[in-house]
């Protein structure tokens, strides 16, 4: 049961962003409703899955679109209350409420609350206003890259090179994601550390045609890396990709050791 | 009920966006269109933009918010605020009909996770319920976290959440074992959880 339900646990992060499969949805549910360390894991996943919601390009819909949505409300065929619902008749019943349970004395504490209650509103209403500016700018330039990168994976003319360590690093891999019209995303791992003043440069080798350089990869201590290359429109398909290393800032043409090389269709 | 208890739980009441929210859900079933108007005021432009972010296109972004705010007018008195925010709630059915609108869009088949009764399924909120709600200087944290992940984790979660594909669609398209998907989305996630807690401690 204990190895069951670790690998069900594992699954809470996929149940929240909504990516299980029919079946695994349905067993994950079902032992959820007995299980309280799953539901906590699921419930503390879910401020992720809501800031992800958040975390796109902000923009201001249409004015119209208010109108149209509003529209939808009015043609569910709900009657409209005589009396509109203004500030005054919101908190008439809570005022009403505090003087009845505890006195007036209260009601005097709660309109004090209130104006620290505004207070508090409009100075996070400042503080959010300004973080959003930041989080617009910011989500644009991720957005951008980020964009390319996934568009890598979903063109149909996706081509994936598996690249193997050469002698310098025989536990190095590699896998580049390649589409002509959308650039290619490359990830190594297990790279050996840099010496001095070098660094890793990735190249794309057309038939017949001089290395073309696709960037520099900074890897982590681990020796993972990745990097996008964004291609030109008018570069042929890689008859190969290679890592080599070089003097530091790259070179137009690679000199170094080759670490990583591998071609199409050719299996790791 | 002591004073100060009766203080705190009108600070609650009176400064909560969720307490405000689910005053208007409890109007707006009672058919009350100004409360309609004010949920509209107080969600739409967050809703918009998950909607934009993931069909990309201004007018089936515009046709979705309909759908959406049509949908929560129906659901209203069936909120059940055990379940997590209003903000919440608005913000997993736009995803949910986004998602359906991309993938009719692109003659994909509707995924069985997706639709009105996975959201009616779902257990005691996605969202803890004693958390604040997520605001614009907590989804920047996030979003910044999910830059600083891993290229393939990152992408993962994307193509999961924005794209709506499931881990076993992300494993076919990057010909990758669906293990290896899973990791990625499970590492992702929690990391991008502990840069959401820094921010709350």
């Amino acid at each position: 049961m204990t190895s069951a339900h670790e690998d069900l646990k594992a699954h809470a992060g996929a149940y929240v962003l909504g990516s299980l499969d029919a079946e695994e949805r349905t067993a994950f549910e079902a032992h959820l409703a007995g299980c309280e360390e799953c539901a906590a894991e699921v419930r503390s996943l879910g401020g992720v899955v809501e800031a992800l919601a958040r975390a796109v390009p902000q923009r201001t819909p249409r004015p119209e679109l208010r109108e149209r949505v509003l529209a939808g409300f009015d043609a569910q065929g709900r009657a409209r209350p005589a009396g509109r619902a203004g500030s005054a008749s919101q908190w008439l019943p809570l005022a009403a409420l505090v003087v009845l349970t505890v006195g007036i004395g209260v009601y005097a504490a709660w309109l004090q609350v209130r104006v620290a209650v505004l207070e508090d509103r409009l100075e996070r209403a400042l503080l959010q206003a300004a973080a959003a500016e930041t989080a617009v700018a910011d989500a644009r330039r991720v957005n951008t890259e980020l964009q390319s990168a996934m568009g890598v994976l979903a063109a149909p003319d996706l081509v994936r090179i598996d690249l193997a360590g050469q002698t310098p690093a025989p536990q190095a891999t590699a896998r580049a994601l390649w589409s002509r019209a959308r650039g290619m995303v490359f990830t190594a791992t297990n790279l050996p550390p840099l010496p001095a003043g070098q660094v890793y440069q990735v190249w794309v080798v057309p038939a017949a045609q001089p290395p073309i350089s696709a960037g520099l990869l900074a890897p982590d201590p681990a020796g993972a890396g990745q990097t996008y290359f964004s291609t030109a429109p008018d570069i042929p398909p890689p008859a190969a990709v290679a890592v080599s290393i070089e003097p530091a800032g790259g070179v137009p043409a690679p000199t170094g050791a080759i670490y990583l090389v591998g071609k199409p269709g050719a299996s790791s | 009920m002591g004073l100060l208890a009766v203080v705190a739980a009108f600070r609650r009441d009176a400064g909560d966006p969720q307490a405000e929210d689910v005053e208007c859900l409890r109007r707006l079933a009672a058919g009350d269109g100004d409360a309609a108007a004010r949920l509209y005021d107080r969600h739409a432009r967050p809703v918009y933009c998950l909607i934009l972010r993931i069909v990309n296109d201004e007018g089936d972004a515009e046709d979705v918010m309909q759908e959406v705010f049509a949908q929560a007018w129906r659901q209203a008195s069936r909120y059940d605020p055990s379940r997590g925010a209003v903000a919440a709630w608005l913000l997993m059915m736009a995803r949910t009909r986004a998602i359906d609108r991309l993938r009719a869009r692109q003659a994909r088949p509707v995924a069985d996770a997706l639709g009105d009764e996975h959201l009616d399924a779902l257990p005691a909120a996605t969202r803890d319920a004693a958390a604040d709600m997520i605001d614009a200087e907590q989804a920047h944290r996030v979003r910044r976290a999910l830059e600083e992940l891993p290229l393939l984790q990152r992408l993962a979660i994307e193509l999961a959440y924005y794209e709506g594909l499931t881990q076993r669609e992300i494993a076919e398209r990057l010909e990758e074992p669906i293990g290896t998907v899973k990791t990625r989305v499970r590492s992702g996630l929690l990391k991008l959880r502990e840069a959401l807690a820094e921010g709350q401690s």
